[in-house]
């Protein structure tokens, strides 16, 4: 029977190759990992690539869905929230398996909340469930029951479980045992990462079929862009998470059903004035730094669109603070981008007793308006950035001297010897959640970037910050930590500590070979559905 | 041979450090205003020991020790910047090959001008009166033109001659001429020769004539010192040497000289007349008196 | 090759002419920003195109080439003087001075220059003009660039203080440094010429390099550097090409150099 079919079969296959020109092996998704990942152990995950893996691999309690923003029950059939914030209980779901064919359990859930919260092993996501000292309790009531209690409550408490994989207490291999629609099948350093579809995924599509389609996704290691998008235009990958403006242009006019600009992403860039008041500057620039019609003046300078369309292409959208229109539930509906208006600007300024002579600025006591920008060197849009600032206040009479320096020097300035006036660089942002931005906004933090480790806060209006966001970290209803939000969200934009520019917006790309794909604006915009993409059937007379 | 009269007395051993032993305590006498002709095989030491004697061995890699007496002084003893003082100025030197010896880069007029310079002070017009001079005592254009030249411009025997000009700029007692005509076609090296005669007869200076020729020496020199595996094997009067050779190597030497094909074969026994008229140059054989 | 030479002095003589003119020839300052108008092409307003900000590329092209051809030449001949210092003097001298100043040439060659200067430029004030940052820039490279020229300046004169007419000069009593002046140094031109030239390309690219690491010409003025830095856009390029226009003025000018210098003369 073999014999007879094995060269009909051949027969069948160069057929196939002949006919499809994209002769991919049929159900392998291959897209490039940045960087070498640092580790495929999921609760110690601290940079991109190893959360790639973690994402394709590890299966979780509960994930936030990347396109509605919502949560939805994945291994946890059922949860609940209680005392305040502090109690969390699952109902797990049952028969599902690890990769290797041992059954997951509540000892499971138990085994990685304990091994997450081990201070020994430095989890940075056990980091964000430390919300007070003191230990966390986890009781298994039955197989399929757990009960989390926290020291203290911890604000958006059920979303931090879409970080967490489960591992397996009794699986010989250890952290490799997953839950996830893939499993690592092998790894050659600094080259790829080859996983395979998981054999005991519990998830099944509406026809009952197993999940994931996809056979094994390669994610070779390339560091070029410039080769990643060569190598996706000649179809040798299928997916670009993350695209410049200039190479989402050149996509866009070779292969327009390949890009994909899914609108505002979350990061956000922003320049900041130094307000740091041992910071080594002359004190009437301290002054300036620290005169909120100053800060607003400048925002009012700076001609937003002009940097969406000119260095962004109109790939970005003019930022109003500190949340992206993206973030739907958090974002403060009532703001507007600070309008461009540099003859307002004037005026404001006018307030502050600073004056035009001729064509510089001066302050009340004479002194000329000059400053420093620093930013990362070698980031091409942020140097144009900079250079656009540069011409709008050069209209308002104010010169500007754009330093770019390596990001080590920056860092060192920025957070240790303060000695910089203004510095521009972006945010990234990977969490929605305001309690995310608590070291941003407490004074006391050594995010704080404008005035960072304030002993105590130096303005009311930074006291007040402190208490919004201690308020909306304390409570457990999304209400009203909406309320509060939203209210230092409006501070921050009276107050202009940080002058958002703009957000990028997030563009990818997909190869239109691939069903069910729809990238999205949040981490990990292309695949964060991966168990549901596969390979569309090649329609005759496609593409090319 | 009164002690006034020894101009050059040496005793000099010198070692290479891949070749120790080129010279072993080798002695040489010579008296002032005579030529003396230093004949040996190519590698024989003959160029080391001009080194030698201004001391510029060191610059080779040799070492030398032993004595060297320059009119009543040990030049041994000198400190290099006496040394420097001596050289051009007591003693002159001509390197075998003209063409590499003067600096590619420079005029002529300045090569000498800047001979000129190591031992006077003088304005312009003084340096370029002694140069046109000593171009003049050397049979050489006088023009500024020539000095304008470089040395890829002049031929080879104006080469020599501009070298001999340098070398006795500042007319010293002692000329060493290493190897000078061995570069040169036969008619050049005449000329050459008659130069040197007459450089020797006019101001008196002392040459210390270095060859493997032993034609040409013979055709100039006073006297002959043969040097052979580091030693002076024999040194006397040029007739004396070539009437009656006592060392074997001298008679070798002697033996196989060419002989005009012209002549019968007896003729061979007074080589030192037919080298004479070969090199063209009247049998002058004074004595070591015959000069002031 | 008369009027190839004369065409080179004539080219060379224009080109700076026009830079020296920039102000009354440029057809727009060089930082001001079309910003209607990013990456067009070459029009009667915009002879070459403008840059990524809607600069003039044309003016950008000119104060450049003003900065560049100024200061590249200078930084080349500051590398060059100290390398024949260096090299020369460790040449001449032989022994125990050519260790040791090869030693020190070595150890420069080996040292990580780029985070010394990356240090240098974290030490510098903030708020300098752009100005004074070029002069700073090229005067390090200037200061760091010698070192390579240093080991064939040595190996030359090695070579020099062994030949048959050093001897020669020595024996007619020339010594010390005028010896290494009047005798030695004259046949090193070609040697000295020929690393100069080669320098002042590196130099231009070097402060194209360092302009990444934020080390370069600050924004807004324009230097080679950073105009050439605009070619690594290569969709940009694509779309106009006139955008090579620095890196063809930087070829020409390099061999208009070439051209006018007097070669044979120290060929020979």
């Amino acid at each position: 029977m073999r014999r007879i079919w094995s060269p009909l079969l051949l027969v069948a296959l160069l057929a196939v190759s002949a006919s499809t020109t994209a002769a991919q092996s049929g159900r392998e998704l291959r897209f490039y990992l940045p960087a070498e990942p640092k580790t495929f152990h999921p609760l110690v995950v601290a940079d991109d690539s190893s959360e790639t893996i973690r994402y394709l691999t590890g299966g979780v309690l509960i994930r936030f869905n990347r396109q509605t923003q919502e949560l939805q029950p994945e291994l946890a059939a059922s949860w609940k929230v209680s005392e305040a914030g502090r109690k969390i209980s699952f109902k797990l779901r049952e028969g599902i398996l690890f990769s290797d064919g041992m059954p997951f359990s509540a000892e499971d859930v138990a085994f990685t909340m304990r091994a997450l919260m081990d201070p020994n092993l430095h989890s940075p996501t056990g980091d964000s469930f430390r919300s007070a000292e003191g230990q966390v309790k986890v009781n298994v009531t039955d197989p399929h029951s757990v009960v989390i209690l926290f020291p203290a409550p911890v604000a958006g408490l059920e979303r931090l479980f879409d970080q967490v994989a489960i591992l397996s207490s009794r699986s010989p291999k250890k952290e490799m045992a997953v839950l996830g629609p893939f499993y690592v099948a092998d790894y050659k350093a600094g080259s790829y990462v080859l996983l395979r579809q998981n054999p005991n995924y519990w998830k099944r599509d509406s026809t009952g079929q197993r999940l994931p389609y996809l056979d094994s996704i390669r994610l070779d290691i390339q560091q070029n862009r410039d080769m990643e998008l060569l190598h996706f235009r000649r179809g040798e990958i299928h997916l670009i998470n993350s695209l410049d403006a200039e190479s989402f242009d050149r996509l866009a006019g070779e292969m327009p059903s390949a890009a994909h600009d899914a609108g505002p992403s979350l990061d956000s860039e922003q320049m900041w004035f130094n307000q740091v008041s041992s910071a080594p500057l002359p004190t009437y620039k301290k002054a300036w730094f620290r005169s909120q019609n100053f800060r607003r003046a400048i925002s009012e300078a700076i001609n937003r669109e002009d940097i969406c369309r000119v260095v962004f292409a109109r790939h970005a959208r003019p930022a109003v603070g500190p949340v992206s229109p993206a973030n739907r539930f958090w974002f403060n509906q009532a703001l507007h981008v600070h309008p461009f208006d540099p003859q307002k600007a004037l005026r404001r300024l006018g307030q502050e007793g600073f004056h035009l002579d001729g064509k510089v600025l001066r302050d009340r006591e004479g002194h000329s308006v000059e400053f420093s920008l620093i930013t990362n060197a070698g980031n091409k849009s942020r140097e144009r950035m900079a250079t656009m600032i540069q011409q709008d206040l050069a209209q308002i009479g104010i010169r500007l001297n754009v330093v770019t320096l390596d990001f080590p020097s920056l860092i060192e300035r920025i957070s240790r010897t303060f000695d910089y006036e203004t510095c521009l660089l972006g945010l990234v942002n990977v969490d929605l959640d305001p309690s995310a931005q608590m070291s941003v906004w407490l004074s006391s933090a050594s995010s704080h970037q404008w005035n960072p480790n304030q002993k105590s806060p130096e303005t009311p209006w930074e006291a007040e910050l402190d208490l919004l966001m201690r308020a909306q970290a304390s409570t457990t209803d999304n209400k009203k930590r909406k309320e509060y939000f939203d209210k230092v969200q409006q501070i921050v934009w009276d107050q202009v500590p940080f002058i958002y520019l703009i957000h990028k917006n997030a563009l990818s790309a997909v190869s239109p070979s691939l069903a069910n794909a729809t990238p999205g604006v949040l981490r990990p915009q292309t695949y964060w559905n991966v168990e549901k993409i596969y390979f569309a059937p090649e329609k005759s007379g496609g593409r090319r | 041979m009164s002690f006034s009269e020894s101009l050059l007395s040496l005793r000099l051993s010198i070692d290479y450090r891949s070749k120790p032993g080129v010279l072993r305590n080798l002695a040489l006498q010579m008296r002032r205003g005579e030529i003396l002709g230093l004949v040996g095989q190519s590698g024989s030491g003959k160029s080391t020991l001009a080194l030698a004697i201004l001391r510029l061995l060191g610059l080779r890699g040799g070492v030398s020790r032993g004595e060297i007496r320059f009119q009543g002084r040990d030049l041994m003893s000198l400190s290099e910047r006496e040394m420097c003082e001596l050289r051009g100025r007591q003693i002159g030197l001509v390197l075998q090959s003209p063409l590499s010896s003067l600096n590619p880069a420079l005029r002529i007029g300045t090569q000498l001008a800047e001979a000129w310079r190591a031992h006077a002070n003088g304005n312009r017009e003084d340096c370029t009166r002694s140069i046109l001079a000593a171009l003049k005592s050397v049979s050489l254009p006088e023009g500024e033109r020539f000095l304008r030249r470089s040395p890829s411009q002049v031929s080879v025997g104006q080469a020599q001659r501009v070298l001999i000009a340098m070398a006795t700029l500042h007319r010293p007692p002692l000329l060493i001429a290493d190897e000078p005509t061995s570069a040169l076609d036969t008619i050049t090296q005449a000329e050459v020769l008659r130069l040197f005669a007459s450089l020797n007869r006019e101001l008196g200076m002392a040459i210390l004539y270095i060859s493997h020729d032993l034609l040409s020496v013979a055709s100039l020199c006073h006297r002959i010192a043969i040097l052979h595996e580091g030693q002076i094997v024999e040194c006397g009067e040029t007739q004396q040497i070539f009437a009656q050779p006592t060392h074997p190597y001298t008679c070798q030497l002697i033996e196989a000289l060419p002989r005009n094909p012209f002549e019968s074969p007896d003729r061979g026994n007074t080589p030192g007349q037919q080298a004479m008229e070969t090199a063209g140059v009247p049998a002058h054989v004074p004595t070591g008196k015959s000069q002031p | 090759m008369k009027t190839l030479r004369l065409l080179a002095w004539g080219f060379l003589l224009s080109i700076f002419v026009a830079t020296l003119l920039a102000e009354f020839v440029a057809p727009a300052p060089y930082a001001e920003q079309f910003r209607e108008s990013p990456n067009a092409l070459p029009s009667w307003q915009h002879p070459l195109g403008t840059d990524e900000l809607g600069r003039d590329a044309l003016s950008r092209l000119l104060y450049g080439s003003r900065v560049s051809l100024l200061l590249a030449p200078a930084a080349a001949l500051l590398a060059t003087l100290i390398a024949a210092l260096v090299g020369g003097v460790a040449g001449y001298l032989g022994g125990w001075w050519e260790r040791v100043a090869m030693g020190a040439t070595d150890l420069s060659l080996s040292l990580p220059w780029l985070f010394l200067l990356l240090t240098v430029r974290a030490m510098l004030p903030l708020n300098e003009p752009p100005m004074t940052s070029v002069v700073i820039t090229f005067a390090l490279l200037g200061l760091l660039g010698w070192s390579p020229s240093a080991r064939v300046v040595c190996a030359g004169t090695r070579t020099l203080r062994n030949s048959e007419f050093v001897l020669q000069a020595r024996a007619c009593g020339c010594r010390g440094w005028r010896l290494l002046l009047r005798q030695v140094l004259p046949n090193l031109k070609p040697v000295l010429y020929a690393q100069f030239w080669v320098s002042i390309p590196i130099f231009i690219l070097s402060e194209a390099n360092l302009g990444i690491l934020g080390l370069g010409v600050a924004e807004p003025l324009p230097s080679w550097g950073n105009l050439l830095r605009g070619l690594e856009n290569y969709s940009a390029v694509l779309n106009n090409p006139w955008r090579v226009a620095p890196l063809g003025l930087l070829i020409i000018v390099v061999s208009c150099f070439q051209l006018i210098l007097p070669l044979e003369d120290f060929r020979s």
